[in-house]
C-alpha cells in the first residue's frame, strides 16, 4: 500500500467533489434552461474577452517585472507584488472606484478626458489586471530563475544592456512559458468575482451593453432565480474554463 | 593589459589573486581552486570584497558587466535562439565593430566553423566554437575563457589558432583549464590552488 499516493489522491478527490456535484446536478436534477441561455453566453463572452485582454496586458507589462525579480532577488519588491493577491478582492474594487471618482485629482483628470472605470470594459479589464498580474508574475518568475544565466551574462559582456539582453536573448525562446503564464492569468481572471462585483457589476458599453461578467451573473441568477439557475450556469462556465486549464498543460509540455 | 588584485571570501574559501598580464594567459587549477570565481570577478559577475580590476589602464572595478569591455565565455554562453551567422556578428553589431566578409570567412575557416543552423541545436563543441568566435569578432579589451576549450576535438590546434587570432586583434585573453599542460599553449601560466595564484612563467 502506497500511503503517500492514497493520501494525495484522497485529497485531490475531495477538492474535485464540488465540481463533480455541480456537473451532476447542473446537467441532471437541477437543470434549468436559463443556465445555458443567450444571456449566459453573452456574459461568458464578456468574461473571455476581458480576461483575454487582461492576460495580454499582463504579458506586455509584467513579463519584464517577472524577469527582473528572477535576476535580482529582492524581498521588498517581491512582497509588494504579493499585496494585491493577499488583500480581499472587494477592496481592490473599492480602491479603483475611489481612484476614478471625482474625489481624487486622478479621478477628476480621468473624467475630464473621458475615462470612466465604473461599469465599463476598461474598468473591468483594469481590475482583472490588478488581480491576475501577481499570479502571472509568480508563474513566470520560477521559469526565468530556472534558465541558465550564462547566455545573458555573455550578451551583457558583449555590451548588451539588461533590457536588450532581455528582449534579444531571453524572450525569443520563452514563448511557451509566456503563453502558459498568460493562460494561467486568464483562468484567474475568469474566476474573479470580488473586485468586479463592485467596479463592473455590469458593463454599459457596446457590444456588451447591460452584460455582467460570468462570475457576477452566477451570483445574480442565484439571488433572482435560485439554486438551479446558478448551478446550470456554473456548469456552462466550467465547460468553458476547464479546457483553458488543460491547454496550460499542453503548452507547458515539451 | 589586464591588471587585477582582488580578494573575495566565500564561506570557508578565500580568494586572493594578483595578475598583471598582457597577451594569452593560462590559469590552471583543479575544481574549487577559485578559477571561475576569479574570472567572474574580472567580468563583473561577482563583486570582490577588496581590490581592483584594470584593463588597458582603465579601472573597471565598479562598472556594470555591459560597460566593462570584458566578456566571459563559458561552455554554456551561446545564445540558443540565433542562427550561426547572426550569432557570430551579434557582439560586433552591438558595439558597431565593422567585420568585413573576408575577416568573417577567415575566422570561420581558422576556427573550423563550417556548419549552419540554429545555435541551440548544435553540439556542445560546435557551440563553443561559435561563442568563442563571437567574442573574438566583437573585439573586446579583455576576453575571459572559463573552460570553454574543453569540448573541442583537435583542442590544441584550436587553442593555438585562437591565440594567433586574438594576438593579431590585440585582445588580451585569460583562459582557465584543469590541465596544467595547457600552459605550453600560452604565453603566461599561472597555477591556482586554494584561492592563491602563483606565476609559473
Amino acid at each position: 500500500m502506497n500511503w503517500l499516493r492514497a493520501i494525495a489522491l484522497t485529497f485531490l478527490f475531495l477538492l474535485l467533489v464540488p465540481i463533480v456535484v455541480l456537473l451532476f446536478y447542473g446537467l441532471g436534477p437541477l437543470r434549468t434552461p436559463i443556465g445555458y441561455g443567450p444571456e449566459v453566453f453573452r456574459s461568458i463572452a464578456l468574461s473571455l474577452v476581458s480576461s483575454g485582454l487582461a492576460a495580454v496586458v499582463d504579458v506586455v507589462a509584467f513579463t519584464p517585472l517577472a524577469y527582473y525579480l528572477a535576476r535580482n532577488r529582492n524581498r521588498v519588491t517581491e512582497s509588494l507584488v504579493d499585496i494585491p493577491v493577499s488583500i480581499p478582492h472587494p477592496i481592490i474594487g473599492v480602491a479603483l472606484l475611489v481612484i476614478s471618482s471625482p474625489i481624487t485629482p486622478v479621478g477628476r483628470f480621468m473624467i475630464s478626458v473621458g475615462i470612466n472605470l465604473f461599469n465599463s470594459i476598461l474598468g473591468l479589464v483594469i481590475a482583472l489586471v490588478v488581480v491576475s498580474a501577481p499570479i502571472y508574475v509568480k508563474s513566470m518568475q520560477p521559469y526565468f530563475e530556472s534558465r541558465d544565466p550564462s547566455p545573458e551574462q555573455f550578451a551583457m559582456g558583449l555590451g548588451a544592456s539588461p533590457l536588450r539582453t532581455f528582449t534579444a536573448v531571453v524572450l525569443p525562446d520563452s514563448s511557451r512559458s509566456v503563453i502558459s503564464g498568460a493562460l494561467i492569468a486568464m483562468s484567474r481572471s475568469l474566476s474573479e468575482f470580488g473586485s468586479i462585483a463592485i467596479l463592473a457589476y455590469y458593463v454599459l458599453q457596446s457590444p456588451f451593453f447591460g452584460v455582467s461578467p460570468a462570475a457576477v451573473l452566477i451570483y445574480q441568477y442565484y439571488s433572482y432565480f435560485g439554486l438551479g439557475a446558478a448551478v446550470t450556469t456554473s456548469v456552462t462556465l466550467i465547460a468553458i474554463s476547464v479546457p483553458l486549464a488543460v491547454a496550460v498543460r499542453f503548452v507547458r509540455r515539451e | 593589459m589586464i591588471e587585477a588584485a582582488v580578494q573575495k571570501r566565500l564561506g570557508q574559501f578565500s580568494l586572493d589573486v594578483t595578475i598583471n598580464e598582457a597577451g594569452f594567459t593560462c590559469l590552471a587549477g583543479k575544481n574549487g581552486s577559485g578559477k571561475t570565481t576569479f574570472l567572474r570577478i574580472l567580468a563583473g559577475l561577482t563583486k570582490p570584497d577588496a581590490g581592483h580590476v584594470k584593463v588597458n589602464e582603465r579601472d573597471i572595478t565598479g562598472l556594470p558587466i555591459e560597460k566593462r569591455g570584458v566578456v566571459l565565455v563559458t561552455p554554456d554562453s551561446s545564445i540558443p535562439s540565433l542562427e550561426v551567422e547572426e550569432h557570430l556578428l551579434w557582439g560586433a553589431k552591438l558595439k558597431r565593430v565593422v567585420v568585413s566578409n573576408e575577416r568573417l570567412a577567415a575566422v570561420k575557416e581558422e576556427l573550423g566553423i563550417d556548419f549552419h543552423g540554429q545555435v541551440g541545436k548544435l553540439s556542445l563543441g560546435m557551440r563553443e566554437r561559435v561563442v568563442l568566435a563571437t567574442a573574438l569578432l566583437s573585439a573586446p579589451a579583455g576576453l575571459l575563457v572559463d573552460e570553454a576549450f574543453s569540448n573541442l576535438h583537435e583542442r590544441e590546434e584550436f587553442i593555438s589558432s585562437y591565440r594567433m587570432l586574438t594576438t593579431d586583434a590585440g585582445i588580451d585573453v585569460v583562459f582557465s583549464t584543469q590541465d596544467d599542460s595547457d600552459g605550453r599553449l600560452a604565453e603566461h601560466l599561472y597555477s591556482i590552488e586554494n584561492g592563491k595564484a602563483t606565476k609559473r612563467f
